[in-house]
Parts: structure tokens; sequence; C-alpha cells
């Protein structure tokens, strides 16, 4: 048995490394590395004999594997600084926009960047300050490490310790469910998962922020101030393969993998 | 009078202290089972309904979300071989040097042990950095599982070091001068001796060892990678179980019933393979003893 075991082992290392020429290496962000090994999976069926390897490592690892030539293409969740644009461009793939979400029966309509810092922080505990019903606001934050914290809290300028949660949960359907099952529930999700949410009938509401309703719309053309880019960053040489890829990436072939993901296509 | 009075009721004391001592420990035992059944219940609530055969062996699909685990599953036991494979004859090597071949207590014995507890108090992070850095660029194996076992071996080294050189250590000590009196070479001695004596504790280490491995994320996630293929050959990547649950729970939306549904998987996976280890050290024990 152990024989065999070696015998296989053995046999799959003289196999060795294949052909490297037609192999493309992304990597980064781990909020973007789902979506694209999901493109990549549907591409290498379309194209036999392309592999696509997908790692990931976080926005700083596919800027500097994309600088340094490990990876053809990097995974970056943010806006590039100026000093990266020098050597890299930037292919928008998708837009990640966070709103915040109430009950529909809350009579609260709209809620700004200072109104919200103040409710998340526990300055304003009653909703009456608003213009709502006479009641306490449960407040509803994410779980540390989501990329939807990540944003909202950069939105408001606001470090996690700030935050006075009295709920914290991981995923953006638990914050629609705390919401639904208590009105008072203030919380933040994904604006493709609200809006998804919304369309089928769940007793939500999308609450417009700086004057701006969130819609796959006002994300995809910037106007809502809580998003980020999804970007793909390139150096001056990319491969052929790896351009048809990423060609492949900027096309509207992969809008309903970015839309299971909730995500914003932009295409 | 009254110092009988006061060894009354220190003794009373006593009995209080003893009781809640007991009642304390009691409690203690009861909330650990308790936690751990919760956390096994609350996997099996959410994780048993998706588990199909076809989960078992199907590859993954829409991000983890729908298919199975099957490559990974084939990732996660050559990652483990390739571990094992190194981390085995190195480990028992420099417990038995430690153990048979040096002072102890000597300056060289000392750095060595020394070295291997440093070892063992660095966090995974830090492995599976090294790892990308040494197996993956300079040594050149890139994401592969190849650099994830080795990653890993170097990760759980220190563990079956220590166990197996406390193994050694609490031998009786006749069993060296009389091999010798015997007229058995050092090495007859070791080999015939004093490793089969010694396995039931080796055996321990391997499967804390393979515990700690199998859980691992932090030194696989750079090494072996991300890749939901099925691996073809050592020098591809290959997802393990434990990055798949990470990256479900985490950074797939809706990801969390799938996680939990892999972490049975991976649960059930352990149990296996540390039984089976167990066992095989049980039969070959057996076999030896039937032929002496």
């Amino acid at each position: 048995m152990a024989r065999a075991v070696l015998g296989l082992g053995l046999l799959a290392t003289a196999c060795g490394k294949r052909d490297v020429g037609d192999t493309v290496t992304a990597t980064g962000s781990s909020t973007i590395a789902p979506v694209v090994a999901d493109a990549a999976k549907r591409y290498e069926k379309l194209h036999p004999g392309v592999r696509i390897e997908v790692q990931t490592g976080g926005s700083s690892r596919g800027i500097g594997d994309a600088t340094t030539g490990v990876a053809d293409l990097g995974l970056v969740s943010r806006v590039l600084k100026d000093e990266e644009k020098d050597n890299l461009t930037a292919h928008l793939l998708a837009a990640d926009g966070v709103c915040v979400v109430l009950h529909k029966n809350n009579p609260v309509n709209q809620l700004d960047k200072q109104q919200l810092i103040d409710i998340y922080t526990k300055k304003v505990t009653n909703w009456k300050e608003f213009g709502g019903d006479d009641a306490t606001i449960v407040v509803a934050n994410k779980a540390e490490g989501r990329s939807t914290l990540e944003i909202f809290l950069h939105f408001l300028g606001l470090d996690n310790a700030d935050v006075q949660a009295d709920v914290v949960v991981g995923e953006n359907l638990h914050v629609i469910n705390s919401v639904v099952s208590n009105p008072n529930t203030i919380g933040y999700v994904s604006i493709g998962t609200a809006s998804a949410e919304e369309k089928t009938g769940t007793p939500i509401k999308l609450v417009t922020t700086e004057g701006v309703v969130p819609t796959l719309e006002s994300v995809r053309d910037g106007s809502f101030p809580i998003t980020r880019p999804l970007n793909i960053v390139t150096d001056a040489k990319t491969s052929p393969v790896a351009q048809a890829f990423l060609d492949y990436l900027m096309s509207t072939e992969i809008n309903d993998i970015v839309e299971k993901h909730f995500f914003v296509p932009v295409r | 009078m009254s110092s009988s009075l006061t060894r009354t009721s220190r003794r009373t004391a006593g009995i209080w202290f003893d009781r809640s001592l007991r009642f304390g420990g009691g409690f203690a035992a009861l909330l650990s089972v308790v936690l751990f059944s919760w956390l096994i219940w609350d996997l099996v609530r959410l994780g048993l309904p998706l588990l199909t055969w076809e989960f078992l062996i199907g590859g993954v699909e829409d991000a983890g979300r729908a298919g199975g685990v099957g490559p990974l599953l084939v990732s996660t036991i050559w990652i483990l071989f390739c571990c094992l494979a190194l981390v085995i004859p190195l480990g028992t090597g420099c417990a038995l040097w430690l153990s048979e071949f040096v002072r102890r207590g000597s300056v060289v014995a000392r750095l060595v042990t020394g070295s291997v507890d440093l070892l063992a108090s660095v966090p995974s992070i830090v492995f599976g950095l090294f790892g990308m850095v040494f197996f993956g660029q300079i040594v050149g194996m890139g994401f592969s599982i190849l650099s994830g076992g080795l990653t890993l071996a170097c990760m759980i080294l220190p563990i079956l070091v220590r166990t197996t050189l406390t193994a050694l250590e609490s031998l009786p000590p006749d069993l060296r001068p009389a091999s010798a009196a015997l007229g058995l070479t050092r090495t007859t001695a070791t080999v015939k001796i004093l490793l089969p004596a010694a396995l039931p504790g080796i055996v321990v280490g391997i499967t804390l060892g393979i515990g700690r491995a199998l859980s691992e994320t932090a030194a696989l996630i750079f090494t072996s990678g991300y890749s939901t293929r099925m691996p073809e050959s050592f020098f591809d990547s290959g997802r393990a179980l434990s990055v798949h649950i990470y990256d479900l729970a985490l950074n797939v939306a809706n990801g969390a019933p799938m996680a939990s549904s892999s972490a049975l998987v991976l649960l059930a996976f352990i149990l296996v393979v540390n039984t089976a280890a167990v066992a095989l050290s049980e039969h070959w024990l057996r076999r030896r003893q039937s032929f002496s």
C-alpha cells in the first residue's frame, strides 16, 4: 500500500512542470479572487489549453506581483495611488458599493455621513432625532475582516474600535434578517444584495446618503459615495494570452458572475 | 479550648475549599464538553444537510457555493503526504540524535532544543511567508502542493521532535546497557529496540502534527495556494480544505453553509487519518511482538 502511494507520488512528480507558455497568473485582493476564479473556470472551458492560476494575498500583493512580473494580472480592490500609476494600468472589473438598509416601515429615508457617524458611535440613540419613531436605534455592524466593513468605516472615517454595535454579524443576508426581524435596526450591506432582496419583496429600504439614491446605476457612474473599484492591474508587458483573458474579463460575458458575487457590473 | 475550635473551623474551611475545588473543576469540565458539543452541533446543523456523495467527489462550482470539495480533498491528502514524508524522518532523526548521540545538557544539544522550541512558538503566518519566499521563489516551486507540504513540515517539526524526544527519554534506561551487553551495535539497538519501544509516543506526535497541519490556513494560502483544479502533479497549486473554509466564510457572499459542510468533511478526515495512524502503529507493534 505504502509502496503504491509512493509510486503514485513519484509518477506524479515525474510528470513535473508543464509548459508555462499559456498560463496566466492573477494574484491579489481576496475580494476579487473568487470572481476572477469563477470567470477563469469558464474561460478555460472556452479555450482548452489555457491555464489560469488565481492566488490571493491582498491588494498590495496584487500591486507588488504585477510590478515585479510574478503575476500577469494584479487584483486590487482600491483606487491606485499616484506613484503606482507610473508603472501600472488599472482596468475596472466591477464596482463594490455599500448602502445603509432600514426596515420598510421605518419613516427615515435619508441619512448623511455625520448622522451615520453619530448613530454608529452611539452619540444619537433614538430614531426620533431623525424624524422617526420614538424608539431606540439598534446598531448592526459587520464582523472584522469583511470588505463591506472596511468600505463603510473608511467612508465614515471611523476605526472599528469607535463603533458601538448592538449586533455583529458576518453575512449581508444576516444583516437583512436582523433589519427585517427588528424594524428599529440599522445595518449596511453590499448594494447588489440589498437591491436583489428589495426586488424580491423583502421589507427593507435602501437609504439615500449624501443626497444620492443607492442604485446599481449610481454605483456604476460613481456618484454614490460609499463605493470602491475592483481593479485588474497590468504592467507595460502583458503577454498575448494574459491580454486575451483580460479582454474577456472586460467584456459583458462575465456580468452574471459579477452579479452572483453581489458586485456591480460596469459594462 | 480555643485552639481546638480554630482547628475545627480550619478543618471546616478545608472541607469547603475541597468541595468548591471539586465543584469548580467539575464545572470547568462540563463547560468544555458543552462548548465542544455546541460547536459540533452548529456544524452538523448547518453542514449536514448539504453533505452528499456528490459533495465529496464533485468539483468546486460558483466559488464554492455549489458543487463539492473533491479536488480539495485530493490536494489536502497530497499536501499532507509531502509534509509527512519530510517531517517523519527529519523529526525522528533529530530526536534520536538528541537523545542517543549527544550528551544531555551539552552546548550543541541545548542549541538544537532551544531552536526547536523557538520554532514551535513562531506564528504560522510567518511560516507561510517564509515558505512563499524560500520554497516558492528561491527554490522555484511557485505555488505548489510540494511547497505547501514542505512549509507545513517546517511548522510541525518541533511537535514531532519534542514528543519523540520525550518518548525516547522516558524509556527504561536499562534498555541501552542491556543491548550493549548483548553485543548489539548502536544502530541495531536503535532501530530494533529503542524506536519500536518509543513508537507509541512518536505516533502521538504524528497525530498531533497531522491535526495542526490539516487545520492550517495561514501557512498554506501563500504556498499551496488557491487553485480549485484537480491537482495533476506535486508542482500544481491546490487549495487545502482549511483554506477553502476560510475563503467561503470570509470572502464569498453567502458561503457560510458550504463552509460548515466543508468543515465537517475536514473534521471527519482528521478523525479517519488519526485513527488510521494509531491503528497502523498498534498493528505493527502486535506483529513485532508475535515474532519475538
